[in-house]
């Protein structure tokens, strides 16, 4: 078998090159049996780069490209492109990743170039079986399922059906708005919660195309991008009804819960009647009384940051809204009660965004005592005695005095953070996408593909994919939009060639592939005794190609003589 | 010089690959001694790939997929390990060491365990030495 395999070599900057020698991994392909021609260049994935790559299959006539670079999951995708823009089949194409599986986790030179020489080899010996695929196309069905109900899954919503294409929007509750109708006002400009969301709430309620499931959940997705069948269940018990939605497309828009304050012991939530959680302060301002349980006005008010961020024992992350509602609590409460004293306790001010810093500067000039304290010595509050003056006492290690201070407080504001909700592991079964290990689900690519997911037609949107602000999180949500969009424009979908076939002659019609199949996508012939793969079902899994007793059943693009001549190309 | 094992790992695309490349992206440094081949699901992993890995010279074989209840394709998984277990034992009665041979499940999230297993793998096989598997079977029937 003779071909003509060009392979190149990015040093990607210097992210490779510092520790693979990309000159002696170019001198060693150039010398592989099949190969044309090799290169290493500087930035494989740029346009010089790509069209280096097209110029040579022009040119030298390749016939199978090896890209030795970054993870195949990053540009796979870009250099099957650079190979249909030349004229060859974009399946034609075998990465060999020498950044995140080598250059970015070995540090030795010699070692590490060995690898890569093997890695890429294997590409090499793998591509040369590759074979030309052609993508089915499918119909993508315009209509757009939205899971959760809060300003993200609105603001899609919208998006959405202002375009004139159909949406089901699904809330779990009993109400639409989530988490951001128990919010009084927003940071950092102080509008109020309910203008931002009364407006999106009527225009969706009276939207011809936007048809709302209230106390719904999902309870079945089956299908594949542009064509999922989705079951859904309004209600509980008896009274519970079902329906089948036919979508294109799915936005998870769920959203966070609080952290749960009282599982830190020393700041006595649910014990000490005047520590309230931020949510219950918002509840107080939006009825327009800040008061103590005995409907006094406190003198004192404390705020404390990070509860439950920026902890070993809860969650590592910031929640990233809390710093600026603290503020904006301090401001409220001053106006409201100019009399009282308002100290803000926290690790570090994380004044991040537009108009943040600005916020910050406002604060502190509304009198607030900002007492810092380090994250591995939390404040402690306790019960104050009668002759105090006060309701508690909190005792703060104050990083920057180097003091040990204490002070009075008649009402406690813990700033509880996000996380993800009880039921997200459910959501990310049901639409199988991944969670990262605090429970938010996981984007394609956290930088260029932050809210599709891995995969198709599964996008995600605001605070279930990580702790976000209103800003971020509406555009989020007009970006899943507008992907999806996207894909109703072109009208018919390019699905991934890449799927099970049984060969009629070796098929001896045990049956054994049809129970393994999880999308049931092989169908049993009984008139010829064989079995059949329904490719627009079929996900490629290879579940069925492994377990085939008699060979009949091959993986297109993942064939037994493609991995096959790889392992022989690793040991090499 | 120390006898450094060669080991060929199968990764599964969604959970076990994408944790790999995040070792990569939060650069957590392990031994180099680990190849590896990208499959959709561990359920794609055919027992004669193990075999044909070892038959040629691999000194072990690392098979990785999505935790239990979090495959990709649902239940891919467990038929890897299924498969794993009647191997692991067939390679047992062929003599070979149970190390050689080792499933793991490792998330999307977790590129530290990654790390973790490949040096913790790549420590056992050393005192192991080569594998003898070369030198007992007879490869040329393992050519598909």
């Amino acid at each position: 078998m003779e071909r003509r395999i060009g392979v190149y070599v990015c040093n990607c900057g210097t992210n490779i090159a510092k520790v693979v020698d990309c000159d002696a991994l170019e001198q060693f392909a150039a010398a592989l049996p099949g190969v044309t021609v090799a290169k290493s260049y500087r930035y494989m994935c740029s346009n010089p780069g790509q069209e280096m790559i097209a110029a040579d299959i022009k040119e030298h006539g390749l016939d199978r490209v090896v890209v030795s670079a970054c993870s195949p999951r990053m540009h796979e995708r870009t250099f099957r492109g650079a190979l249909r823009n030349a004229g060859l089949n974009p399946y034609l194409l075998e990465m060999a990743n020498i950044r995140e599986q080598c250059s970015w986790v070995h540090h030795e030179r010699l070692p590490a170039t060995e690898k890569a020489k093997a890695l890429t080899l294997a590409a090499v010996r793998r591509v040369a079986h590759h074979e030309p695929l052609d993508p089915m196309t499918a119909e993508m069905c315009p209509t757009t399922l939205i899971l959760g109900g809060g300003i993200a899954g609105l603001t899609a919503a919208l998006e959405i059906a202002d375009s004139g294409y159909p949406v089901y929007l699904v809330e779990k509750a009993a109400r639409l708005g989530g988490n951001l109708a128990r919010v009084d006002l927003t940071a950092p400009h102080l509008d109020s919660a309910r203008l931002l969301l009364d407006e999106r709430l009527r225009r969706v309620a009276g939207h011809d195309l936007i048809e709302v499931l209230l106390g719904t959940r999902l309870e079945r997705l089956e299908g594949f991008i542009g064509n999922f069948s989705a079951t859904v269940t309004t209600g509980q018990g008896a009274t519970a009804e079902s329906r089948r939605l036919s979508v294109g497309s799915v936005i998870v828009c769920t959203g966070y819960r609080e952290f749960d304050a009282s599982r830190i012991t020393h700041y006595g939530y649910g014990k000490l009647p005047n520590v309230v959680t931020s949510f219950e302060l918002e509840k107080m301002l939006r009825r327009g009384r800040v008061e103590m349980k005995s409907g006094k006005t406190p003198r004192n008010v404390a705020i404390i940051h990070c509860v439950g961020s920026r902890s070993p024992e809860f969650h590592g992350y910031c929640s990233r809204v809390c710093c600026m509602t603290a503020l904006k609590y301090a401001q409220e409460i001053k106006a409201a009660l100019p009399g009282t004293a308002v100290s803000d306790l926290y690790i570090d001010m994380h004044a991040f965004g537009k108009g943040a810093e600005e916020f910050y500067r406002k604060g502190s000039e509304v009198k607030t005592l900002f007492l810092m304290y380090d994250k591995n010595d939390r404040p402690v509050i306790r019960a104050a005695e009668p002759g105090d003056g006060c309701d508690m006492l909190i005792e703060v290690n104050e990083t920057l005095s180097g003091e040990v201070i204490e002070i009075p407080a008649d009402l406690v504001v813990l700033m509880v953070g996000m996380e993800a909700r009880e039921d997200a592991a459910e959501v990310a079964r049901l639409v199988n996408i991944s969670q990262d290990r605090e429970g938010w689900f996981i984007e394609s690519h956290p930088k260029l593909d932050p809210v599709a997911t891995t995969t198709e037609g599964i996008f995600i949107a605001g605070t279930c994919a990580a702790p976000k602000d209103i800003p971020d999180t509406v555009a989020q949500a007009r970006a899943a939009a507008a992907r999806i969009l996207g894909k109703i424009a072109k009208g018919r979908l390019e699905i991934d060639a890449v799927y099970a076939e049984v060969s009629d002659d070796r098929c001896s019609g045990c049956r054994v592939c049809n129970e393994l199949c999880p999308y049931s996508a092989i169908e049993y012939d009984a008139d010829r005794r064989r079995s059949h793969v329904i490719s627009a079902v079929c996900k490629a899994c290879g579940a069925c190609v492994a377990a085939c007793p008699s060979a009949a059943i091959q993986g297109r693009h993942a064939t037994d003589t493609q991995i096959m001549a790889q392992i022989a190309g690793l040991m090499t | 010089m120390s006898f450094e094992p060669r080991i060929v790992g199968f990764l599964c695309n969604w959970c076990s690959y994408t944790g790999a490349d995040l070792a990569g992206t939060s650069r957590i440094q392990y031994p180099p001694n680990v190849r590896v081949i990208r499959v959709n699901c561990s359920a794609r992993i055919d027992p004669s790939f193990v075999v044909k890995a070892l038959a040629i010279g691999a000194d072990g074989v690392l098979l990785c997929g999505c935790h239990p209840g979090d495959c990709h394709y649902s239940t891919g998984n467990y038929k890897a390990l299924r498969r794993y277990r009647l191997l692991s034992s067939m390679l047992g009665g062929l003599g070979i060491e149970r190390d050689r041979v080792r499933l793991e499940w490792v998330s999307a999230s977790e590129g530290q365990r990654f790390a973790e297993v490949v040096t913790d793998m790549t420590e056992r096989l050393r005192p192991l030495g080569p594998s003898r598997v070369l030198s007992t079977l007879k490869t040329d029937r393992l050519e598909r």
